[in-house]
């Protein structure tokens, strides 16, 4: 079973949400709507999230992406659809179930870190538990635990404005991690870093996610982070989601020129890996010759170009075990890396 | 457009609400009453050098030592000037008037925070409260809690609260939203985000409300003097109505020690309760003008802070010094002790006749037994309060004209115990230097010499409108001279200026008053007699203080004063200096022996 399952999601603002939805429906455009008052932020969205996954959620501003987000706590209600997590139906919940959902299952990350500016570093992260109810003593313990995780150990005693925004934002991660929920919403927590120190704290949340295997939704209008993060990504646009695949899906195939025009300037050699534009091998290559150069299935192309110089004859790909997955000759692997999807340069 | 009765159904209101309320009335009356003696007994019991130590000591706990000292050069100043038992009765007043209006504002001003309905409703109502004049719920507010602190406190409240109320609700609303969303995003309960996240990020906004609220509630000190509070408003109050220009400053300068000694200490104590506030000014501190002067920086802990203020407090407990006793009464010649200690209060205005027979009355009064009180109000105020039996008798009533709307109002709680002073009367008086000037008549001709005005006192006076509209254009005054409106004491001022300087001056002015005594004036008659007979002096009591206090009221019927007899008493209380009129009035009844026996004869043979 799905952690995480959205059927069907609205969200409509305005004076007659539940009108504007069945307006919808009936296919009336969303410029139309906006223009009488009713803005339908989120328009019907399904997805499944897995247990272990990180899923992103990528679209520019106002494609109602954090209004989705907030619809699977319960921060904001669905005017149409629904939530479920772990099966049971979120915006049906009752007040006080919902703020045990809160306090103990599903946690938070904001784009302004949003931490308390007159708690201490270590009552900000522990705070998730004081609202749990848990006996101060244990509360700093496992606060301490989860600043030391996100490598704040020493910090407990500053205060939030004295810590740079990264590691604001680390606080921000070690409340949400505290709870020891298992399902973390993170709402564009990178947006406002640095691009340096974006970058850190993208490998730590993914050194962190081995480790921890919680169930991640991440919002963001970076598409490189989305890359590097998403296990899967959902693209929204107008409210909408138009395509819901692995980064490679994205790229190899978008769903409309709307995301082929936004994947373009993505760096393909280090999203795509050589899995994605492997072939069948046409002759049976002898992994044992010392002609013979092999890549792994998960090395990204730009890691293919060297190798691949050093020979004239194919790439042999190689999986986990050392098996032969495939083969990529040096025309493929150039094609790929061209302006052109992939699928137009294999059709060529 | 027909005229809307307004005025009229605030008052049935007014009287519905006496009649219907007054359990409630009374009953905070009570509680206010109770609140304010136990405020002032603490703070106006020490002896003041200790009070003012232990105001330092706080200080010097929230601010430092140069506060401290200040703080202490100022209350000395206070003590210094005579004003001290009126700064502690103001500071009372105002601690207990800011406490009740925080103790409402700040749940008021959650409440609108929290919901757009209420912000709503409670603004246009705080709006009433912030701009209507004090002196218009001033006298509904005496119908309801009757004389002295409590209408005072009530006006300070309505006035002062309605900043409390806007700046909570302005803290709370503009903590970050996305703080507000975190605390719900961890599931934290409504009153919990209240109480964890909106309140205590709001609270440097709140202590700035909560300091507004104190400088406005020490800022209706002087209007609470008009309705017999006592403090320094009253010292204000009374310094203004006679000119007093040395008293009014001294009450002054006492006001504003107080006021820049609580702005210091709640604007410190905004920094020190929330934990923002430490934060700001710890790094403020570590930043500062003072550096390598550690003793001017030096703050105590808490601890040592709290501990120095409440060691003063036990010294001060320990001298015994609490609670200290007033005044001993003068002694009772034997045989003439007929009041047996009752009370009696007796009303007066900052009118010279007024302080005059008061004092004279208490004087007499005290000298049979009786324990007697003069309380000082505007007018309006005393004549409320006589009615309700807040005051007992009354010396200053003119009748028939002048305070006729009372009688019509209220005169059925009256007894007239009749007139002691004929006859009173209005004139338009220039200084006897300017010489051919005698009568109304002789005025015309002259515009040029005065300027082409003639100085008067309030326009709301009776007095200025029979001169306007009978007097000025009876002698054909009207197109050559101009009334111009002022205030009695900007009137007295203006002809002490002008006296000054031998310039030529016309006032408006009325028999009897000191004036005539301190300065050379000239009366100009009235051939015509288009002022109307003067009005008589009466004395009023309360119908049932009357009947509660037979020989009084036998011994104020029976009572009369001359003008030369009225003239002298005024000059020795303006010679015996402010503050000092009970001994004004011992020198005069000394000078005049056996005038206590006409007025309050004892036995038979009296």
């Amino acid at each position: 079973m799905s952690k995480l399952v959205a059927e069907h999601v609205f969200k409509v603002f305005g004076r007659r949400p539940k009108e504007g939805v069945r307006r919808i429906q009936a296919g009336t455009d969303r410029d139309e709507l906006r223009a009488e008052g009713t803005t339908a932020a989120v328009i019907d969205a399904s997805f499944e999230v897995q247990q272990g996954e990180i899923f992103v959620v990528m679209g520019l501003s106002g494609s109602g992406k954090s209004t989705l987000l907030r619809t699977l706590n319960g921060l904001a209600q669905p005017t149409s659809g629904r939530v479920l997590f772990d099966g049971r139906d979120v915006s049906s919940l009752a007040a006080k179930d919902l703020r045990h959902l809160r306090s103990h299952r599903i946690s938070m990350v904001f784009q302004h870190f949003a931490l308390f500016p007159h708690r201490s570093v270590l009552d900000n992260a522990g705070y998730g538990l004081e609202v749990q109810g848990l006996p101060r003593q244990e509360r700093e313990e496992r606060a301490a635990q989860a600043l030391e995780l996100v490598g704040l150990a020493g910090w407990e005693r500053s205060w939030p404005d004295e810590l740079s925004g990264g590691m604001q934002q680390r606080v921000g991660l070690a409340r949400a991690l505290a709870t020891d929920a298992d399902l973390l919403l993170m709402d564009e927590s990178f947006s406002a870093l640095d691009p340096l120190i974006r970058r850190d704290m993208q490998d730590q949340l993914l050194t962190l996610q081995q480790r921890l295997r919680k169930t991640i939704v991440f919002i963001t209008h970076d598409l490189n982070e989305a890359m590097r993060l998403g296990d899967r990504i959902a693209v929204m646009r107008d409210g909408r989601i138009v395509q819901i695949g692995t980064a490679q899906d994205i790229l190899v195939d978008p769903a409309s020129d709307y995301v082929a025009s936004f994947v373009q300037d993505v760096d393909r050699s280090r999203v795509l890996t050589a899995a994605s534009i492997m072939q069948k091998p046409p002759v049976a290559v002898d992994l044992s010759d010392p002609q013979c150069v092999t890549a792994h299935t998960d090395t990204p192309l730009a890691e293919l170009l060297t190798p691949a110089s050093r020979t004239r004859q194919p790439l042999a790909v190689v999986d986990d075990e050392g098996r032969l997955s495939g083969v990529i000759a040096r025309d493929t692997l150039l094609a790929a890396l061209g302006d052109q999807p992939v699928k137009e340069a294999h059709r060529a | 457009m027909p005229r809307i009765r307004l005025g009229n159904w605030a008052e049935d209101v007014v009287s519905w609400l006496t009649r219907h309320f007054s359990w409630l009335f009374d009953a905070v009356s009570s509680v206010v009453n109770h609140l304010y003696d136990g405020v002032e007994w603490v703070l106006g019991g020490p002896s003041p050098l200790l009070m003012a130590g232990i105001l330092a000591a706080l200080a010097f706990w929230m601010r430092g030592l140069p506060t401290a000292l200040a703080a202490f050069a100022g209350f000395a100043l206070i003590d210094g000037v005579a004003q001290w038992d009126q700064a502690m009765q103001s500071l009372s007043l105002v601690v207990v008037s800011a406490a009740v209006a925080l103790l409402l504002a700040v749940p008021l001003g959650v409440w609108a925070a929290r919901s757009r309905v209420a912000s709503a409703l409670v603004r246009p109502v705080l709006d009433v409260m912030q701009t209507l004049p004090a002196f218009v719920y001033l006298i509904p507010a005496i119908i309801f809690f009757s004389l002295g602190t409590v209408p005072a406190v009530i006006a300070t409240i309505v006035f002062a609260m309605p900043v409390g109320v806007r700046m909570t609700e302005l803290g709370i609303r503009q903590v970050d939203p996305e703080l507000v969303e975190a605390a719900d995003a961890f599931g934290t309960a409504p009153a919990r985000t209240l109480l964890r996240v909106q309140l205590p990020l709001a609270l440097p906004t709140i202590m700035a409300g909560v300091n507004q609220v104190i400088m406005l509630a020490l800022s209706m000190v002087v209007i609470g003097g008009m309705v017999g509070a006592e403090g320094l408003g009253s010292t204000v109050f009374g310094a203004i109505s006679q000119v007093d220009i040395g008293l009014g400053f001294e009450g002054g300068v006492s006001v504003v020690v107080l006021a820049v000694y609580l702005d210091r200490i709640t604007g410190a104590m905004g920094e020190q309760v929330s934990a923002l506030g430490r934060r700001t000014a710890a790094r403020a501190r570590t930043g500062g003008r003072l550096r390598g002067f550690a003793v001017l920086r030096y703050r105590p802990r808490p601890a040592v802070g709290l501990s120095c203020v409440v060691a003063l407090a036990l010294v001060a407990a320990g001298t015994g010094v609490f609670g200290g006793d007033g005044q001993p009464s003068a002694p009772v010649a034997a045989g003439s002790d007929v009041g047996k200690g009752r009370t009696v209060t007796i009303g007066s205005f900052n009118w010279d006749e007024s302080i005059a027979s008061a004092n004279l009355w208490k004087a007499a009064l005290d000298a049979r037994g009786f324990k007697a009180a003069v309380k000082t109000y505007d007018p309006g105020a005393a004549f409320t309060g006589l009615a309700r039996g807040d005051i007992d008798v009354l010396t200053d009533a003119w009748l028939p004209t002048t305070h006729a709307a009372y009688l019509k109002q209220y005169g059925k709680d009256y007894t007239d115990l009749g007139k002691w002073y004929e006859r009173t009367s209005l004139e338009v008086a220039v200084p006897s230097y300017v010489k051919g000037v005698t009568t109304m008549a002789d005025l015309k001709g002259r515009s040029k010499e005065f300027g082409g005005r003639i100085v008067g006192i309030e326009p709301g006076a009776g007095e200025m409108g029979l001169l306007k509209d009978k007097v000025l254009p009876g002698y054909g005054l009207d197109k050559d001279y101009r009334l111009v409106s002022s205030s009695t004491s900007g009137m007295l001022a203006e002809l002490a200026r002008d006296y000054a300087a031998r310039k030529p001056v016309a006032v408006v002015l009325w028999s009897p008053h000191w004036a005539y005594s301190t300065y050379h004036l000239t009366k100009l008659s009235d051939p015509k007699s288009l002022w109307g007979p003067g009005d008589s002096i009466h004395d009023l009591a309360n119908k049932a203080s009357a009947a509660r206090l037979p020989e009084v009221s036998s011994w104020m019927r029976g009572f009369h004063m001359t003008e030369p007899q009225l003239g002298s008493l005024e000059a020795a209380i303006q010679a015996a200096g402010q503050g000092n009129t009970a001994q004004g009035v011992r020198q005069w009844v000394a000078a005049h022996p056996g005038v206590l026996d006409t007025m309050a004869p004892v036995g038979a043979g009296g």
